[in-house]
C-alpha cells in the first residue's frame, strides 16, 4: 500500500518535472544565462560556438558532389562546424517533439520567397562578416574580437532596413494572408501528437548513441560537440530565443525582453571567454576574423535584412526549420548554398579577403581589462537604451 | 470565458511565422475602434508567446486563447 503511494507520489513528481520542462513555456532571460553558460562549456570543450560554418560546409560538400568544387571540403561526419549545427537541428526537432510543438508548416507563396531571399542575403552577409549572428557576432564578441562589434552595429541596421520592407510589404502586398495547408489536423481517432513526446526521446537517445559511437571510434570531441548543440538546440526551442527579436523589436514593438537576455547573455560569455584566453589555455586569436570593419559592418547590414525578412536568423533559422517551417528549411537550404558560393568568391582573391578587414583583437589594445570593461559597458549601453525606448517609444517606427 | 467571447474582427494568419502574425495585428489593431475585440488566428507556436506582451505593450486587454485543429484563436480588446 506504501510502496504503490510512494510511486505515485514519485510519478506525480516526475510528470511535474516534465510539464515544466517540455510544457510550460522558459522566461528569455533564462535562454540568454544558459547560451552563456553552453557558449562557454562549448568553448572549454574544443572551440566556440558557431553555425553559419556548418551551413557553409554542407553548401561546400553539395557543390562539390555537382562537380562545381573540385576541392574535396572536409567530411560533414568529422567538421566540427557541421557537426554543432548538426547537433542545434538535431536537439530542437527533439526539443520540438517533446514539447508537441513538431509539425510540417506549410507556408503561403509570397512567405516562400521570403524565406529564399532571406536565406540568401544571410548566406552573403555570414560570409563577409566571419560567420552569422553567432559566430561573427556572439562569439566573435565573445572571443574579443572587434569585428562583433561592427556586426551588431551592422545587424542593427539591417534589422531596420529589413522593417521598412516588411511595413512596405503590409501595405503593398497584402496576399501573404491565411490559410497555408497544415498536415496536423488529427484525422479520425488518430492524433499523432500524443505519440510525439515518445519519438522527442528516441530522437534524443540516438543523439547520445551516436555521440558515444564518435568516442568509440576516438572522436570523442566531435562526439561531445554533438552533444553541446543538441544542447544548444533544447535551449533555444524551449526560450524560443531568437536573435532577430534582440535588433528588430526595437524599431517594432519596442519590446527590450530579447535585448536585455542578449546583454546578459554575451556579459556571461565573455567572462569565460577572456578567462580561457588570458589564462592561456585557449588561442588568443581563435574567432578573431578578417572582418573588421567593412566586412563586419556591411556583412552585419546585408544579414539583418535577410534575418528579417526570413524571420529567423542563422541559429533561429535552424531551430525553426527543426520544429517544422517549410519557409525555414528553405531559408536554410539557401543560406548553405549561397554562402558556400560567396565564400568561395572571397577566397579567390586575396584583394577581396583583404577588403573585408582585418582581425583585430582588442586585448592588443585595450588589455584584457580595459576590453571588458569596454565591451561590457556597450553590452549595458544595449541593454538600457532598448529598456529606456521600451518606456518611450522613441526609436519604434509605427505602421 | 473565452468559449462566449464574440469577435467584432476575424485576423487569419494560418501558415504565416513570426513576425508576421504579430505585425499583422498591429496594422489590423489600427483600424479598429476602442473597446473593440479582434480574434486572430495562428499556427505558429511563438505567437503564444508574443501576443499577451504584445497587447500588454500595446495597453490593450489580452482575453486569452482557444486550441483548435492545428492553430490556435487569441482574443484582444483594443485599448
Amino acid at each position: 500500500m506504501n510502496e504503490e503511494r510512494n510511486s505515485s507520489v514519485l510519478g506525480g513528481i516526475l510528470r511535474r518535472g516534465y510539464a515544466a520542462v517540455f510544457e510550460e513555456n522558459w522566461p528569455v532571460w533564462l535562454g540568454g544565462v544558459l547560451l552563456g553558460i553552453m557558449s562557454i562549456i562549448t568553448f572549454a570543450w574544443a572551440r566556440p560556438w558557431g553555425v553559419a560554418g556548418g551551413l557553409r560546409n554542407w553548401g561546400d560538400w553539395f557543390f562539390n558532389l555537382v562537380g562545381l568544387y573540385s576541392r574535396q571540403p572536409e567530411s560533414p561526419w568529422i567538421s566540427t562546424n557541421s557537426i554543432l549545427t548538426l547537433g542545434l537541428l538535431w536537439g530542437a526537432f527533439s526539443s520540438a517533439l517533446l514539447s508537441r510543438q513538431f509539425a510540417i508548416r506549410m507556408a503561403p507563396p509570397l512567405e516562400i520567397v521570403k524565406g529564399i531571399v532571406g536565406g540568401t542575403f544571410m548566406g552573403v552577409g555570414a560570409a563577409m562578416a566571419g560567420g552569422c549572428n553567432v559566430g561573427g557576432f556572439y562569439s566573435a564578441l565573445s572571443a574579443l574580437s572587434f569585428s562583433g562589434i561592427a556586426m551588431m552595429v551592422g545587424l542593427l541596421v539591417g534589422a531596420y532596413l529589413g522593417l521598412r520592407y516588411l511595413y512596405w510589404e503590409l501595405e503593398h502586398l497584402p496576399s501573404g494572408a491565411g490559410g497555408g495547408a497544415l498536415s496536423e489536423k488529427s484525422e479520425g481517432r488518430f492524433n499523432w501528437r500524443d505519440l510525439e513526446p515518445y519519438a522527442g526521446v528516441l530522437v534524443l537517445l540516438a543523439a547520445v548513441a551516436v555521440a558515444w559511437g564518435y568516442s568509440l571510434q576516438a572522436y570523442t570531441r566531435v562526439g561531445g560537440l554533438l552533444l553541446c548543440g543538441i544542447a544548444f538546440g533544447i535551449i533555444i526551442q524551449r526560450t524560443r530565443f531568437c536573435f532577430v527579436r534582440g535588433f528588430r523589436d526595437p524599431f517594432m514593438t519596442g519590446d527590450a525582453e530579447v535585448p536585455r537576455a542578449i546583454a546578459i547573455s554575451l556579459m556571461i560569455s565573455i567572462l569565460g571567454f577572456a578567462a580561457l584566453k588570458w589564462s592561456g589555455l585557449r588561442g588568443e586569436m581563435v574567432y578573431v576574423s578578417r572582418a573588421f570593419w567593412f566586412g563586419g559592418l556591411v556583412g552585419g547590414i546585408v544579414f539583418g535584412m535577410g534575418m528579417v525578412v526570413a524571420g529567423g536568423c542563422g541559429s533561429g533559422s535552424v531551430w525553426r526549420a527543426g520544429e517544422g517551417h517549410v519557409k525555414l528549411m528553405i531559408a536554410v537550404v539557401c543560406f548553405c548554398l549561397s554562402t558556400s558560393l560567396f565564400k568561395a568568391w572571397i577566397r579567390s582573391s586575396e584583394a577581396l579577403t583583404a577588403f573585408m578587414g582585418n582581425r583585430v583583437f582588442l586585448p592588443d589594445y585595450l588589455s584584457y581589462k580595459g576590453t571588458v570593461i569596454i565591451l561590457f559597458f556597450i553590452l549595458i549601453v544595449y541593454y538600457l537604451t532598448a529598456t529606456w525606448n521600451e518606456e518611450t517609444d522613441r526609436f519604434t517606427v509605427e505602421i | 470565458m473565452v468559449d462566449d467571447i464574440k469577435a467584432d474582427q476575424t485576423l487569419d494568419c494560418r501558415g504565416l511565422s513570426c513576425p508576421m502574425p504579430i505585425l499583422k495585428t498591429k496594422k489590423a489593431i489600427g483600424k479598429m475602434n476602442s473597446g473593440q475585440i479582434i480574434e486572430v488566428l495562428s499556427s505558429d507556436p511563438g505567437t503564444k508567446n508574443d501576443m499577451p506582451g504584445f497587447a500588454k505593450k500595446g495597453g490593450h486587454e489580452y482575453l486569452g486563447e482557444k486550441e483548435d485543429e492545428g492553430f490556435t484563436r487569441f482574443y484582444l480588446k483594443v485599448k
